[in-house]
């Protein structure tokens, strides 16, 4: 861990001020933004993140850690635990997909410390990305290549992958948020703003480098779910090898709106699986107005995994992928 | 001595629960030593080659480091010691040579951790690279067959010629990964001087071993060395002598003050040992009745370039099961890779996964029930040797866990069984484990109030080691456990065998009960001479002590304080336990970090092992695969047990390693640079809570007049043997897709 | 001769320039020699006594606990957040001490194993369950086991066996004693509610 500055914003503006000098995900960014730690302190740790300044906004959370649900939708104050949202009775209700996807995350201590924000923007669990003494990573070292695809690649990614990375979002939350078209406030020194979730990661692009559309200084405030009949018939599915307290290997976050047993409307997010939270939206597509039977869910998990690349050890993903996704819509549709 | 000993010992919560739960217990790293230096391990980052120069500018630059110690400036200050097995192993700052990825090559030490950590992470290195090998299968491995150490390979009869001729067979090939112990606990080492005095605080699962280790490799007197390690954080056979300690001995020598080393968890991966990947070759061949007519096994094990270490685990194999036609094999093949070593049933739990795998193909091929498999095989006599077992309880145990698993309602036609989504599959095997025992010498005192203290180097590794030694102890003396008071883990105390091979309860109590014989022999031989003593004349020899008192013939009695207090105010004895077979001066040799134990099939009289079987129900998910183990029932014959409450928490321990083992355990390696890639918490999978279902552990009574004086067997290392089989047996029932390398994840299962 | 970083890997037998990298290291130096030796004032609030301590900001509360004020209960055993030894209550709620600042830990109140039993050394009942169920084996992970099963039934998690299993998931016991955590929360759960 390199010496850095450490800084306390007691508000937004102060925050704002002191924080220009983070990045877009740059892993050079010369300043970072401290609200859980979960994932900073260990890449410092690591000496993957070297920021010069640390900005700590855990005093945020008082104005922007908010969790309500209004006709509108979802409200989740970024500074908020993923405990608290987890935890909160009517999210399990209403948006039970956006609960699941938190409590399947981590662990409670995790929880109990990392921010909706900071959960969102993780960086990914690629050991050649965590590692400096692998000197070819283009996330890290742009420009360098990547040591996952001819290396150990087991977890990782399949769609969204380039030349230039595959490693995996590792992410369960962001996997609901992009389903269920969540949109994110963000704050900055330029003012706020309001954007689809699904435009907050940047694809891979031959800079894996840059992580997210966010402005130097900017700082995620809110998520909002939008009201939809589709919300409460939703799940969070995660598959992984030990039974608690790890990372997907295939996850699906599936919303439904039934007529009978017709299909009105779907939305299929996929994690451990992709570059970046994944929306599956041609998939969804072929479900509509169809009713849902094994074979509809079949073609249409088969449809949303039909670019996929894989490596080797990743081989299996694209499978387990379309049992997954089969396996999440029946269960969300019984 | 057998008639006095029940077989299971009073259930006695752990003598040290009361530090353990207030964080009072002190682990190494936990104990305080003045004004403390901090390191941080500077490691390779290539497996093979040779480092061309160093740059230390930046890191020295870094505020509060004092010094930085490679190959450079330190390199010649140790005279290399053998690996943990006698063999030769790899050097770490002796020279230039690198011969794996995580090899210690640096040593930054810094008034901070903080520091230290900055300024190795800025130490910049320069290599000569040569291409590694990483695995087994890799391209520019050696092999050779292994050098049989104490007894030749099991080879009997005519194998192959039996085989050819057999009216059922079976031939196929395992693999078991690399795993890694992952004790919680990190390899943590502090060493400080006195002058010419060296105390170490370091986790030690071989206290006399870690001290001659150290003077070995510092060319110092042993007598200078202390080796301090009260509490074990978890060992499972990473925590005995090594290279790291004497580095940081001179690291401290240099720097002039104490210096504590925390490695790091990914550090940990290669600067102790491992257990190595096994390819193995199974042949078994049987008779329509499912009696064995051959049986072959042949192991390949990985290991270092320099090292011949291996487990030989056919010793074992060989040995389960009645079978006229034996053939076994070892090789080893060297790799760019650490040397592995001791892991949990280190022989047993690779090796029976093979056999034990394989029975349950043969009884498919034979359509006949597993555990009737065994039972036809079963055998009293050892199949190679001839000789007879010492005891063997083996279908006991099968019979006792199949009851009580409802074994009879498994439908034998895999992927038969259902339950909603989920596919559901039983799976047997066996387990076993040789008995062993190791030389030991023990200090016991008596005060005249009545309170005793026992003290020995042993080794707390979780196993209740200072509750065994209690429970003994007032058990020999007549006290309260109350009134005892144990000291272990440290080397200033009489040594004890390694805490390995599950030999340390049996070695430990054996010598206890003879120190404290020695006590109640002199007591009793005063009491008999005092003309004041109401036991005045009577013989010594029947002299008893119990519930506080000296007890002789006809209730003639008197207080053990009154007793104890006529011998005069110090009453000590100290005892040594040699068992027969082993040589005279095995007390003697430990002190030069010898170590011995007999036990297994070493032994010229009986062939002594524990013995188990397990049972599982698994649960795979019909679409996604995921693999979930729902209850568990395992039963164990292990001799005398002498405190049941960490008894059953060893068995049911080993049998949760088994369960992580089949479905979760694999180091993964980068193939092209040999180079570890999950070596953290998060990648290398532990299981969690969450994996673990209800886990129902049976002691089954046994009496063992031969394998001991008190009939102790080991029970630290069986319960892991065997029940990856049974695992990978359940998949196969549930499933039908018969998996042979480990672990067992989804992917293996998609297809279909 | 081309320097190379020590976290930097060869391939091809030649050294590879640490592309990309070493214009971070120029600006880090800068802001190293600026700030290296800095110690910051920290006010720790551990089982209700205040600590002043001057320390590197980079110091976690794990690191301040053991290495400054000696309260060792709190165990390190891997220090990124992946183990669970090191859990302790801060403001009440289980975290994780290795991933804390100790310098974003002022002002909130930290409660360790040290903390749990009472004054007078009398055992708060998830330590005396912990014994008299065996929930423990080596000893080492314990007291961040014992510190997360007592916020587990405070938060309310620990009403189901499924429950207790999978929100004590986040502490790792390798020894395996998960099947008596268990037990030893089922126990220790009625007797923190009536007590």
């Amino acid at each position: 861990m390199r010496s850095f500055v450490y800084q306390s914003a007691g508000n937004l503006s102060q925050a704002l001020t002191l924080g220009r000098g983070t990045g877009q995900g740059q892993t050079d960014a010369t300043a970072q933004y401290l609200a859980g730690g979960t994932t900073l302190i260990d890449l410092m740790k690591l000496d993957v993140l070297r920021p010069q300044r640390l900005v700590n906004i855990d005093a945020l959370r008082g104005d922007y850690g908010a969790i309500q649900i209004t006709a509108n939708g979802l409200h989740l104050g970024a500074l908020a635990t993923m405990a608290a949202a987890a935890e909160h009775p009517a999210v399990s209700a209403d948006y039970p997909a956006i609960a699941q996807s938190l409590k399947l995350a981590a662990s409670a201590q995790l929880r109990n410390m990392a921010s909706l924000g900071g959960n969102v923007l993780q960086k990914t669990r690629c050991p050649y990305y965590r590692d400096p003494s692998w000197s070819a990573c283009n996330k890290r070292s742009p420009g360098s290549g990547c040591a996952a695809i001819a290396g150990y690649n087991r977890n990782h990614a399949v769609l969204g992958v380039d030349a230039s990375c595959i490693s995996q979002y590792p992410g369960d939350l962001g996997v609901a948020l992009i389903a269920l078209e969540a949109q994110v406030e963000v704050a900055g020194p330029q003012g706020a703003r309001r954007i689809p979730f699904a435009s907050l990661h940047t694809p891979a692009n031959g800079q894996p480098h840059i992580e997210t559309t966010l402005k130097p200084g900017e700082i995620l405030v809110a998520f909002l779910v939008p009201a939809a009949p589709f919300n409460r018939r939703s799940l969070y599915l995660k598959v992984r090898d030990r039974s608690s307290y790890e990372f997907a290997i295939a996850s699906a976050a599936v919303a439904l709106e039934l007529d009978g047993r017709t299909v009105r409307q779907a939305r299929i997010g996929l994690g451990g699986m992709a570059y970046q939270p994944w929306r599956a939206e041609e998939a969804e597509q072929m479900l509509i107005g169809k009713p849902l039977t094994l074979s509809n869910a079949e073609s249409a998990a088969t449809f949303a995994l039909k670019d996929a690349i894989t490596h080797g050890h990743n081989d299996y993903k694209p499978e387990l992928a379309r049992r997954t996704v089969v396996r999440a819509l029946l269960e969300a549709g019984a | 001595m057998q008639d006095n000993i029940n077989l299971f010992g009073k259930p006695t919560p752990r003598v040290d629960g009361i530090a353990k739960v207030t964080g009072a217990a002190r682990f190494s790293s936990d104990e305080r030593v003045l004004n403390p230096a901090y390191a941080y391990l500077v490691t390779s980052t290539i497996a093979r080659g040779r480092i061309s120069a160093f740059k230390l500018d930046r890191a020295k630059a870094v505020a509060g480091v004092l010094d930085i110690f490679t190959h450079e400036n330190i390199g010649g200050e140790t005279k290399t010691d053998t690996g943990p097995d006698g063999h030769p192993s790899t050097t770490s700052l002796e020279s230039d040579r690198v011969w794996y990825d995580g090899q210690i090559i640096g040593i930054v030490v810094a008034e901070t951790y903080e520091a230290a950590r900055e300024a190795a992470h800025k130490v910049e290195v320069l290599y000569a690279p040569e291409t590694p090998s990483a695995t087994i299968s890799s391209a520019g491995t050696e092999t050779e067959p292994h050098k049989p150490e104490r007894q030749p390979d099991p080879n009997k009869g005519d194998a192959q010629g039996a085989f050819a001729g057999a009216a059922v067979k079976l031939d196929a090939q395992y693999g078991t990964p690399s795993q890694h112990h992952n004790p919680i606990e990190l390899f943590t080492v502090t060493c400080a001087w006195d002058g010419p005095k060296l105390t170490i605080h370091e986790p030690s699962q071989f206290m006399w071993g870690t001290k001659a280790s150290v003077a070995k490799q510092l060319k110092i007197d042993p007598d200078h060395v202390r080796a301090i390690s009260r509490y074990v954080g978890g060992a499972f056979g990473s925590k005995g002598p090594n290279p790291r300690t004497a580095w940081i001995a001179i690291a401290a020598r240099h720097v002039r003050r104490p210096v504590k080393l925390v490695p790091t968890r990914d550090q940990g991966f290669s600067i102790a040992t491992y257990r190595a990947q096994t390819r193995q070759h199974v042949k078994l061949g049987a008779a329509s009745d499912g009696k064995l007519v051959s049986l072959s096994h042949e192991g390949w094990e990985l290991t270092s370039r320099p090292s011949g270490y291996n487990v030989a685990g056919v010793g074992s194999t060989a040995r389960m099961y009645a079978c006229p036609n034996i053939a076994t094999a070892v090789n080893v093949v060297h790799a760019d890779r650490n040397t592995p070593g001791f892991m949990r049933a280190p022989p047993e739990t690779p090796y029976m996964f093979g056999l034990e795998s394989a029975m349950d193909e043969l009884a498919y091929a034979l359509k006949m029930d597993p555990i009737e498999l065994r039972r036809v095989n079963d055998t009293q006599t050892d199949p190679v040797s001839g000789l007879p077992f010492s005891s063997r309880s083996l279908m006991q145990c099968f019979d006792q866990a199949a009851a009580q698993f409802g074994w009879a309602r498994r439908n034998a036609e895999p992927a038969s069984m259902r339950d909603g989504d989920w596919m559901v599959g039983y799976g047997c095997a066996t387990a076993c484990y040789p008995s062993n025992i190791g030389p030991a010498a023990v200090r016991v005192a008596l005060t005249p109030k009545g309170k005793a203290f026992v003290g020995l180097a042993g080794h707390e590794i979780g196993t209740g080691a200072y509750t065994v030694v209690a429970i003994t102890a007032a058990r020999a003396l007549g006290l309260d456990i109350k009134d005892v008071t144990v000291h272990l883990g440290d080397s200033e105390l009489p040594p004890i065998m390694i805490a390995g091979g599950s030999n340390n309860a049996a070695s430990a109590s054996n010598a206890v009960v003879k120190a404290c014989e020695e006590l109640r022999r002199r007591i009793a031989e005063a009491a008999v001479r005092a003309g004041d003593s109401p036991l005045h004349g009577a013989d010594a020899s029947t002299l008893k002590m119990a519930a506080g008192k000296l007890i002789g013939p006809a209730d003639r009695q008197e207080p053990l304080h009154i007793a104890v207090a006529r011998t005069g105010q110090h009453l000590e004895a100290y005892a040594e336990n040699i068992p027969q077979g082993l040589p005279p001066t095995a007390v003697a040799d430990m002190s030069k970090g010898k170590t011995a134990m007999l036990g297994g099939s070493a032994r010229k009289d009986v062939t002594a092992y524990a013995f188990g079987a397990h049972f599982v129900e698994v649960r795979v998910h019909s679409r996604t695969r995921e693999i979930r183990v729902a209850r568990v029932v395992s039963a164990f014959a292990a001799g005398t047990i002498i405190n049941p409450t960490t008894a059953h928490s060893q068995f049911m321990s080993g049998a949760i390693w088994g369960l992580s083992s089949a479905l979760l355990e694999k180091t993964e390696l980068d193939e092209d640079t040999a180079r570890y890639v999950n070596d953290n918490l998060a990648d290398y999978l532990l299981p969690v809570n969450a994996d673990v279902p209800s886990v129902e552990i049976i002691m089954v009574q046994e009496k063992d007049t031969q394998v001991n004086p008190l009939g102790v067997k080991g029970i630290g290392e069986i319960g892991i043997v065997g029940m990856n089989a049974a695992v990978a047996n359940a998949i196969f029932h549930a499933t039908g897709k018969r998996v042979r390398d480990l672990p067992i994840r989804a992917e293996n299962l998609l297809e279909g | 001769m081309t320097s190379i970083t020590r976290r930097e890997v060869l391939t091809g037998g030649t050294a590879l320039a640490a592309v990309g990298v070493e214009p971070l290291f120029a600006k880090q130096r800068e802001a190293s020699s600026a700030d290296a030796a800095g110690t910051v004032r920290v006010k720790l609030m551990v089982n209700g006594k205040t600590h002043d301590l001057n320390l590197d900001p980079r110091v976690t509360v794990l690191d301040a606990l053991r290495e400054q004020l000696h309260l060792t209960g709190t165990k390190k055993g891997c220090d990124q957040g992946q183990c669970g030894a090191c859990t302790i209550h801060l403001d009440g709620r289980r975290v994780l001490s290795c991933l804390t600042l100790a310098v974003a830990a002022q002002a909130k109140a930290i409660k360790t194993i040290e903390g749990l039993a009472l004054p007078d050394g009398s055992l708060h009942p998830m330590q005396r369950a912990f014994i008299e169920q065996d929930g423990f084996q080596c000893g080492y992970c314990t007291p961040g086991q014992i510190m997360s099963a007592v916020a587990c039934v405070e938060e309310g998690h620990a009403n189901t066996d499924a429950d207790i299993r999978e929100y004590m998931s986040g502490n790792l016991c390798r020894c395996a004693a998960y099947p008596k955590i268990l037990a030893a929360i089922k126990q220790a759960r009625g007797q923190m509610e009536h007590g």
